[in-house]
């Protein structure tokens, strides 16, 4: 059999294919000719009734997964006409973020509260995905004074509060204290890096350890770690919405970074994550999130110190980044659904249980109320990321708020790091693409 | 078959050359042929619909997306026109994208073959335990990805794998693997090779077996060595599976995902086009318009690929 293609078939299949065409403009985005600038919605949630269930994604920050379920089981007690969905939506917040992105994107399946962490909600408020918090935040009387103040603001844009403080966390030092007393230094964590590069050829001598430091993995979040370094020399990866990478106290920061690696030979770079490599002993000391303290204690045949960041030849305090995850409610379910997610986020944050997902995972306590003489007795450590936290630094603008700039900054990282490329130059060329994301993807989109 | 095409000859007369033809037409469709047709529709009509759905609407719907300003994630977007195809072409990232996408390809579709024939060649030879060596060596094809890819990253670990630990034994220090572009890149075209070398050894087996023995004992007697008999005579008559095997495995090569993403997750120095497209749209930067043209240039790259190969390589191949 066999078909001829006559004017009647022509125009049939013409029709079908100009019916595809437009077919496919249906779906995606709405188009604009000119760029949008991100509004805040005001909601009034005054006689909505909570919705009888949610989804909440996580990602399970600091494997959190059996603290989360038993909250949530509290919950369930407490509220029995919500049920909360734990949904395991990533592995880390890059694949949670992913995960809700192409949600945004398909129009469906979305949670009514998501994990978000503080290089993405940004992003979510610059694309409108969540909602701002504050009327939910009066209607429930969540006591936000009595939240850490510093991790609270991290979500505060435009006078409005777009998500509260989760699985919080700063960078600690963590070193070998066998190894340290090996080396016959102090039982503490250096107050300098220029300290701790005196001591590096007595504890790679003393210890047997491959590397006196391990610098965090690249691929991770080497653009969050990296702000210690040059905060400790005066330098930054920007100033405001000023990209200051390439600034000669940013080289000179990056410049030690890599001379630890290649001129003095003290420091390795990790492949995967550091804080593995630290608790297996391949190294006498790293940083590593506070979300990996109780890893490490875990996992570690050693006796584990820990310690605030090391300081450098212009700042000895006031370097450390804060960091982690935070609740994010998205604007695209209900607002009986957005009412009940509120209901499950205050209970999550409320004092006793973040003493307790702090217990299991090593995370920050987010409430000053929250009562951790139980959890400290056990775990004395977090004490030391507690008071870290009278002494962190607002993270640099281009890291959390340029879209990509982390992955962008952890390339610049490993060509300097594992490549030995030249640090200006490589800065120079870092700069360059951190202030095209931002004229392209943000300056547009922020309101005059 | 006689009778079939003096009926096609016969329906080709019947279309006048003007445009009278509709009682002609009508006719045609009468009888067995309605019947025939209403057969076609019903056992292609299902397929046909879901390869439109699933194929061919979002190829459109790509197309589509490659002309608009979007973020993945944002409701609106910008309509723009060829801007993201010009932003590709004229940045550094072109130029370091299609050479990692052609060396990563050439690479292990090459290397793939190459081992997998002398393998075939093994696998041949008459010598006990082949059955097992031939499970062996086609085992990783039918592993996961992601599990070879994780195993791997532990051999190739500077700290602590088994690689770094026989380099350690011969007094050297292990090389950067993962945070090195070009080693990365060495790393995942190493590990893509040992999971699919195994298929092109069983297709080159099959292939070998299938040659013809007279021909071979011919040539044998006639003095032709092992070595003239493997490149004259059993290299052109295995061109239809080799001719096979370059087609499906340059299409598996540009369109290898899994061990990329598993292995290094940042792209650096293995961003081939497919993994340059995913990490725009769903790693760090949500540009979703800007994927979608790098999504296009893939496709256009490889229906050029397909046809070359199917119009001129395969000029090439000896069927008998």
């Amino acid at each position: 059999m066999s078909l001829i293609l006559d004017r009647r078939l022509f125009l049939t299949l013409a029709s079908a294919g100009a019916g595809a065409v437009a077919l496919s403009a249906c779906g995606g985005p709405t188009t604009t000719t000119g760029s949008v600038a991100t509004t805040a919605a005001d909601i009034d949630f005054s006689g909505v009734k909570p919705a009888a269930s949610i989804d909440f994604w996580s990602n399970h920050p600091g494997k959190s997964q059996d603290v989360e379920k038993s909250i949530i089981d509290k919950f369930h007690a407490k509220y029995p006409d919500i049920k909360v969905n734990l949904v395991t939506a990533g592995a880390n917040y890059e694949e949670i973020a992913q995960k809700f992105q192409t949600a945004q994107a398909a129009k469906s399946g979305l949670p009514s509260l998501v994990v978000l962490s503080d290089v993405w909600w940004f992003r979510y408020y610059l694309n409108e995905s969540i909602i701002p918090l504050d009327s939910l935040v009066e209607q429930l009387g969540v006591k936000l004074a009595d939240f850490r103040a510093s991790l609270v603001d991290d979500y505060k844009y435009a006078g409005k509060q777009w998500a509260l403080p989760y699985g919080r966390s700063t960078p600690l030092f963590y070193y070998n204290r066998d190894h340290f007393a090996a080396a016959g230094l102090p039982d503490r964590a250096p107050k300098t890096w220029q300290e701790f590069a005196g001591w590096a050829p007595k504890l790679k001598a003393a210890s047997g350890a491959q590397y006196a430091f391990m610098h965090p993995a690249l691929a991770g979040y080497a653009g969050w770690t990296l702000q210690n370094n040059l905060w400790g020399e005066g330098g930054s990866w920007s100033k405001d919405w000023d990209i200051t990478c390439d600034s000669a106290e940013s080289v000179a920061a990056l410049q030690a970074a890599q001379d630890s690696v290649y001129k003095d030979g003290w420091a390795g770079v990790s492949s995967k994550e550091s804080a593995d490599d630290f608790a297996a002993g391949l190294a006498s000391a790293t940083l590593s999130s506070t979300g990996s303290l109780i890893g490490i204690l875990k996992s570690a045949s050693f006796n584990v110190g820990v310690g605030f960041l090391p300081g450098g030849s212009k700042a000895e305090t006031g370097v450390c980044p804060t960091g982690g995850a935070g609740l994010g409610i998205p604007s695209g379910v209900t607002k009986e659904e957005q009412l009940a997610a509120a209901m499950f986020l205050q209970f999550m944050t409320e004092p006793e249980n973040t003493a307790a997902f702090s217990a299991a995972t090593g995370y920050m306590p987010t409430r000053m109320s929250a009562d951790m003489a139980t959890v400290l007795a056990k775990t004395p450590q977090i004490k030391t990321a507690m008071d870290q936290l009278a002494v962190t630094h607002v993270q640099d603008n281009a890291r959390v708020f340029l879209p990509g700039a982390d992955q962008e900054m952890a390339k610049a990282a490993a060509k300097i790091l594992t490549q030995q490329g030249d640090v200006q130059a490589t800065m120079t060329e870092l700069k360059a693409t951190l202030e095209r994301i931002y004229t392209k993807d943000v300056q547009p989109r922020l309101k005059a | 078959m006689t009778q079939q095409l003096a009926d096609q000859q016969a329906r080709i007369q019947a279309v006048p050359a003007s445009g009278t033809h509709a009682p002609a037409s009508r006719k045609r469709w009468s009888g067995r042929a309605r019947r025939d047709f209403f057969i076609f529709l019903a056992l292609a009509l299902p397929n046909l619909l879901l390869i439109a759905v699933f194929t061919y609407l979002p190829l459109i719907n790509n197309i589509y997306y490659s002309t608009l300003d979007w973020t993945l994630g944002s409701a609106t977007a910008t309509v723009v026109g060829l801007e993201n195809y010009i932003t590709f072409f004229t940045s550094a990232d072109a130029v370091k994208v299609l050479g990692t996408t052609a060396a990563f390809t050439a690479v292990t579709v090459g290397g793939s073959m190459a081992l997998g024939l002398l393998v075939a060649l093994a696998l041949n030879s008459k010598v006990r335990g082949t059955t097992f060596a031939r499970s062996a060596v086609f085992a990783p094809y039918v592993l996961s990805g992601v599990g070879v890819g994780l195993v791997w990253l532990f051999i190739f670990d500077p700290g602590y794998g088994v690689l770094a630990w026989i380099l350690r034994g011969l007094g050297q220090q292990s090389p950067q693997w993962v945070n090195d572009p070009q080693l990365s890149l060495v790393m995942v075209i190493v590990v893509y090779v040992w999971k699919n070398l195994g298929y092109c050894a069983v297709v080159f087996l099959a292939g070998l077996q299938s040659l013809p023995q007279d021909v071979m004992e011919a040539a044998s007697l006639d003095g032709a060595s092992s070595f003239r008999r493997f490149l004259s005579m059993a290299m052109p008559l295995l061109s239809p599976t080799t001719f096979f095997l370059l087609i499906t495995t340059m299409l598996s090569s540009l369109q290898a995902f899994d061990l990329i993403r598993i292995m290094t997750p940042l792209g650096n120095g293995t961003s081939t086009l497919i993994y340059e497209a995913y990490l725009q749209a769903f790693g760090a930067y949500n540009r979703a318009g800007y994927s979608a043209a790098i999504s296009v240039v893939l496709f256009a790259i490889l229906l050029i690929i397909t046809v070359v190969q199917l119009r001129f390589v395969e000029r090439k191949v000896h069927y008998s």
